[in-house]
């Protein structure tokens, strides 16, 4: 497998001090304003002016609240990574285990917020448990999947060297691979710092007694346009900076910036492995479900285990109305989640080639793109919905919009990697730029691609949920917060077993794509 | 730790009222407080605002009750902590506490906060629904969950809900305000009132006044607790039933003392005022008047059973137990 | 019954023979004894296994058939006691450790104690004086190959193992280090095997060259090089020493030109 390492080229992240952001936050923040007056009295945006007045005169409660999040954001962080950092360790140990690790790891993430926040409220009762375990949740999988290719970023001879004095996998890992992960772990800490704050928010939504989740419901209930801009401006704020100060952290720590790599293309096996690891990944995943609600001696009214699953959906005398509904819930939702998906991609693959070959205009585009791919969907999905109703457009628009960033950052990273060299040959030749596009840059740019949309699975699923959920009442994610409320928990269940083990296989459906299309194109990259 | 600390706090309030039931009616208040919890419905607001007062005058105090107030949200079930004994009652409705007992809970419905479900229809001045044949030929916007709300009513008062338009929105105002929607089907007291903060007038046409008889707002417990642990029960109650009375003699108080004990919650006075105000048609009637807050007859029972079979609710008058209200009202 | 890790220790490859998961044959029957003590060159053609057989010897590859044997014993007994070093092709030095980091952190993996001033003499010994503390980046390609034989060395091991080791140092550098290695290795009485491309470099350092055939590698001429020492490039273009070179030089176009001849001693 070939690793992305990080290269000299993309100087916005070395310099972080560039005119170009503040030109177009400055241009942004104007269109907004404008925007903001024309549409005043519709309901639907406030402008920047009147959200700074609004935080003038409740910056004490904005504060309040904002600390009560980002507190439990930084548990949620400090936990998750910690969980990561163990599980890649795990597996860097012990790597037979990697490839289980990674599917379970990958199934726990696709468990859909809206399901697992009653869930966690039950378990944990008043207090902060659920918000913590939920921005846990939402950092530790962005951290190991970047961990365990930083693991393996080494090249081989660095083992040999070890082993050639004598010592195992532990000295690897103290000496080589913890050193040589540390620029991916550092890009995983920042994807997460963001996460975690959308965890918090979403776990408030269980019951919290305050934060700025809270808020967020309150603000939208009322009718409050001013305070729900201005707590999504607050928001977007918290996110960008903690992005940005861990990405200072990083440059100081190493010297050079983070690798941009989102996932490593997945392991090519042979398929009966594949299909190996996911049957154990099955096992283990339902024996954990099984076993914890015996643990903790959850309630069968609420706690529904595999058993209970499988006779809802198979069994029981209404078995085929359950199935019949989960299907109509899914499909609703893959009408709005397929075209988002495909065109959140293709925007964000696109834009990025045609910024390479303007490349006065990209300087611009990342860092805002960086800065944009951390606002928290919940503080986005209403406002985005107020602007485009809810229809069909306002839920495409927004999975395409959470699927865009990461791709478009990582295929601007991708296009950058290109091989010098080669580049040199094209040059001698004379070849335009869209010659270099299609010849060298595209298939350079294939691997971050696809580990963009192989990341983009998940995210996707958990956008179209959310917005259904809190905004649409339509499709699955509708489905699950109605289940919960009627106290239909075999429904629930039900569902959180399908969307995740639906997302995982996405997932792995993407990840075959990728083998196919890299073998075709950028055969070194599978090998 | 979170979970221990809860297991431990459950085990310590099951050890206190253990200690007071081997000791009969042993003077309570020479004990250590027992600690229970009433797991709230939605967000901290003047919705809950009797309990505060009950909370903040010490009302449970005296009763040996240290209440904790648990919020609830748009992903928090109130039904979950009540089964599995994380909080001793629950603010439910009629409707969604048969749900749940569809499913096998052992809930009993103890009291009715809101005598008058507080559905309504909005509308705007201009183009107003007054009553359910002004749906006719009208766009509504509701959550398409909500159906079934819309169904019962036309159901009740013989309109063809094929002349309906229904169109899918969010919980929120602006539809009807934008002019997408004529109408909405929402809480009496959430969107008006966030529209009236607004400086704009609505007309709403609550959805009790035509048949839809579900009670809301009430009080849920399981068989287990109303069995083992009745003086608890009836010590929340009591302290409820004073709260609220006390809350329905001077609303704009309640209001003020629900900013005071969430300053965090992000609300406004005046909107809360109104609201509080807006609520006391819905909670207290001749029949509470007559009999004391929280009351139903079998009347009332029956008229929600036939509302809750249009729901798809198949339900019977033992869902409803009256013996804690009457303890607490001395009858 | 372990062996003393600094003691210089004879090899004994039999049969030694390595197909990888391919079908790919890299050795085939290979059967070599190296006295303790001596340096060996092997020289080949590229990709003829040279560096699979440097590998199986210093234990990093398992054989698929035959045994090694490093003083009677299998190279994971020497690997135990950090009895031998390996300087690779490329000189994985560590990006994030100085020079004297590299070095130091060798004596650590191996569990000696970290001697500052004999680090100190090893740095001056392949002329990186004053570069101790520099990071590899910093370092061109042939200082990163001096910094790693002077890791490889930092343990006195018994036995080095030496694959490709200048490709990058510069010709003067070379003549250099060609000087002065071959002291510390009798001084240490180190038993070393060293791949190479470059027949002089070959013949200059070693006291036998073995020649091999074109993958799978098998011996097509053992040329022993009685040259006294310390030896200079002079000596190499003597002669004795370009008679040594003609012989290399015959031996491997043989090689090339078809099937392995018999084994041919000079």
């Amino acid at each position: 497998m070939t690793v992305t390492t990080a290269p000299a080229r993309p100087a916005i992240l070395q310099k972080p001090v560039s005119f170009a952001p503040w030109i177009s936050t400055a241009i942004l923040l104007a269109l907004w304003e404008l925007a903001g007056r024309q549409l005043s009295g519709t309901f639907v945006l406030a402008s920047p002016s009147e959200v700074l007045r609004y935080l003038a005169e409740e910056w004490r409660m904005m504060a309040r609240a904002l600390a009560v999040t980002l507190g439990n954001a930084a548990l949620g962080f400090v936990f998750g990574n910690l969980a990561a950092i163990a599980l890649a360790t795990l597996a860097s140990v012990w790597p037979r285990t990697e490839r289980v690790v990674a599917g379970l790891a990958l199934l726990v993430f696709c468990l859909p917020l809206v399901a697992t926040g009653p869930i966690l409220r039950v378990l944990f009762g008043p207090g902060d448990g659920p918000q913590i375990v939920l921005a846990a949740l939402a950092v530790y999988y962005t951290t190991l999947i970047p961990l365990l290719v930083g693991l393996r970023a080494a090249p081989a001879t660095w083992f040999d060297l070890v082993r050639s004095y004598g010592r195992g996998r532990v000295s690897a890992l103290v000496h080589v691979r913890a050193m040589a992960a540390l620029p991916y772990l550092f890009t995983g800490l920042q994807i997460a710092a963001p996460a975690a704050f959308l965890g918090a928010m979403v776990g408030e939504f269980t019951g919290a007694e305050r934060g700025m989740g809270v808020l967020t419901v309150r603000a939208i209930r009322a009718l409050d346009v001013e305070m729900t801009w201005a707590l999504a401006t607050v928001a977007t704020g918290v996110a960008i900076l903690a992005y940005a100060v861990i990405g200072a952290l990083a440059r100081r720590v190493l010297k050079a910036p983070p690798p941009v790599i989102l996932a490593a293309p997945a392991p090519a096996g042979a398929r009966s492995s594949a299909l190996q690891t996911g049957a154990i990944v099955t096992v283990l995943a339902l024996l954990a479900w099984w076993g914890a609600i015996r643990v903790f001696d959850l309630n069968p009214f609420f706690a529904k285990g595999p058993g209970d699953v499988f006779a809802a959906l198979i069994l029981a005398d209404d078995a085929a109305e359950t199935r019949a509904t989960l299907a109509g819930a899914l499909g609703e939702t893959l009408v709005f989640l397929l075209p988002g998906y495909i065109a959140g991609l293709l925007a964000g693959a696109g834009l990025a080639m045609l910024l390479v070959l303007m490349p006065i205009l990209a300087g611009t585009a990342m860092p805002l793109a960086i800065a944009l791919r951390s606002v928290p969907i919940v503080t986005t999905a209403p406002l985005v919905v107020l602007l485009l109703g809810r229809g069909a457009t306002g839920t495409i628009v927004l999975v395409a919009v959470m699927v865009f960033f990461p791709t478009f950052v990582a295929c601007l990273h991708g296009l950058r990697q290109a091989p010098g060299q080669i580049m040199d040959v094209l040059d001698s030749y004379a070849a335009g730029p869209v010659t270099r596009l299609i010849r060298v840059r595209i298939p350079a740019m294939l691997p971050a691609f696809f580990a963009a949309a192989r990341m983009a699975v998940p995210a996707s699923v958990l956008a179209v949920t959310v917005v259904e959920w809190l905004a649409t009442g339509a499709g699955v994610g509708s489905l699950m917060a109605l289940s919960a409320s009627l106290s239909d928990y075999d429904m629930l269940w039900s569902a959180v077993v399908l969307v995740s083990a639906l997302s995982a296989l996405g997932y792995a459906a993407v990840g075959a794509v990728e083998r196919r299309i890299l073998t075709l194109y950028a055969p070194e990259q599978v090998a | 730790m979170q979970k221990t600390m809860n297991r431990r706090a459950l085990i310590g309030g099951g050890a206190a009222a253990a200690g007071t039931l081997a000791l009969g009616l042993a003077p309570r208040r020479l004990f250590a407080q027992t600690p229970v919890t009433l797991q709230l419905s939605w967000l901290h607001s003047a919705q809950f605002a009797g309990s505060y007062i009950a909370q903040d005058r010490g009302w449970w105090i005296e009763e040996g009750l240290e209440v904790a107030l648990s919020q609830g949200g748009p992903n928090a079930p109130v039904e979950p902590p009540v089964v599995s004994g994380t909080a001793l009652v629950g603010i439910s409705a009629a409707d969604y506490t048969a749900a749940a007992v569809e499913e096998g809970a052992p809930f009993k419905i103890l009291g009715v906060a809101m005598q008058k479900n507080p559905f309504v229809i909005a509308s705007l001045p201009d183009n107003p629904v007054n009553e359910p044949t002004d749906l006719v030929g009208k766009r509504i916007g509701m959550a398409l969950a909500n159906t079934p709300v819309l169904q019962a009513l036309c159901a009740l008062n013989d309109v063809d809900i094929d002349g309906i338009e229904i169109v899918p929105t969010q919980y929120s105002a602006q539809p009807l305000i934008a002019g997408e929607v004529d109408c909405l089907l929402c809480w009496e007291t959430d969107l008006p009132v966030a529209m009236a903060m607004q400086g704009i007038d609505s007309v709403t046409m609550l959805m009790a006044d035509f048949g839809y008889a579900v009670h809301s707002q009430t009080y849920i417990a399981t068989e287990d607790s109303l069995a083992n642990r009745r003086a608890d029960l009836v010590a929340l109650m009591r302290g409820e039933v004073r709260g609220w009375d006390a809350y329905r003699e001077d609303t704009d108080a309640a209001a003020e003392l629900t900013l005071q004990m969430y300053p965090d919650a992000g609300l406004d006075l005046e909107t809360q005022k109104l609201q509080a105000a807006r609520q006391v048609p819905l909670m207290f009637s001749e029949l509470t008047d007559a009999n004391g807050f929280g009351w139903w007859t079998e009347e009332t029972v029956a008229a929600n059973i036939e509302t809750l079979g249009l729901l798809g609710r198949d339900v019977t008058p033992d869902l409803w137990d009256r013996s804690i209200l009457e303890e607490v009202h001395g009858t | 019954m372990a062996p003393d890790p600094a003691m210089p220790a004879q090899i004994v490859c039999t049969g030694l023979g390595k197909t990888f998961g391919g079908g790919t044959e890299a050795v085939q029957a290979l059967d070599l004894t190296l006295a303790a003590g001596q340096t060996t060159a092997l020289v080949g053609p590229s990709g003829c296994g040279k560096s699979t057989l440097l590998r199986m010897i210093a234990g990093l590859e398992e054989p698929s058939f035959g045994t090694v044997t490093i003083g009677g014993a299998p190279p994971s007994e020497t690997l135990r006691h950090a009895g031998l070093s390996v300087a690779f092709q490329d000189p994985s030095l560590l990006p994030w450790r100085s020079v004297r980091g590299n070095i130091e952190l060798a004596l650590r993996l191996a569990r000696r104690p970290v001697d500052v001033a004999a680090v100190e003499a090893l740095i001056a010994l392949v002329g990186l004086d004053g570069f101790g503390d520099t990071k590899p980046a910093e370092l061109s390609g042939g200082m990163r190959q001096r910094a790693a034989i002077a890791r490889a060395l930092a343990t006195k091991p018994g036995l080095l193992l030496l694959d490709e080791p200048f490709g990058a140092v510069d010709e003067l550098t070379r003549q250099q280090l060609a000087q002065d290695l071959p002291r510390i290795w009798e001084a240490q009485r180190t038993t070393t095997v060293l791949v190479t491309h470059s027949v002089s470099e070959a013949v200059l350092l070693s006291d036998r060259v073995i020649v091999l055939s074109p993958r799978p590698a098998q011996i097509v001429a053992d040329i022993d090089i009685p040259l006294p020492r310390p030896r200079s490039p002079d000596m190499v273009r003597s002669d004795a020493g370009a008679g040594h070179i003609d012989a290399v030089f015959a031996a491997l176009s043989e090689s090339r030109a078809g099937s392995p001849p018999p084994m041919a001693a000079q």
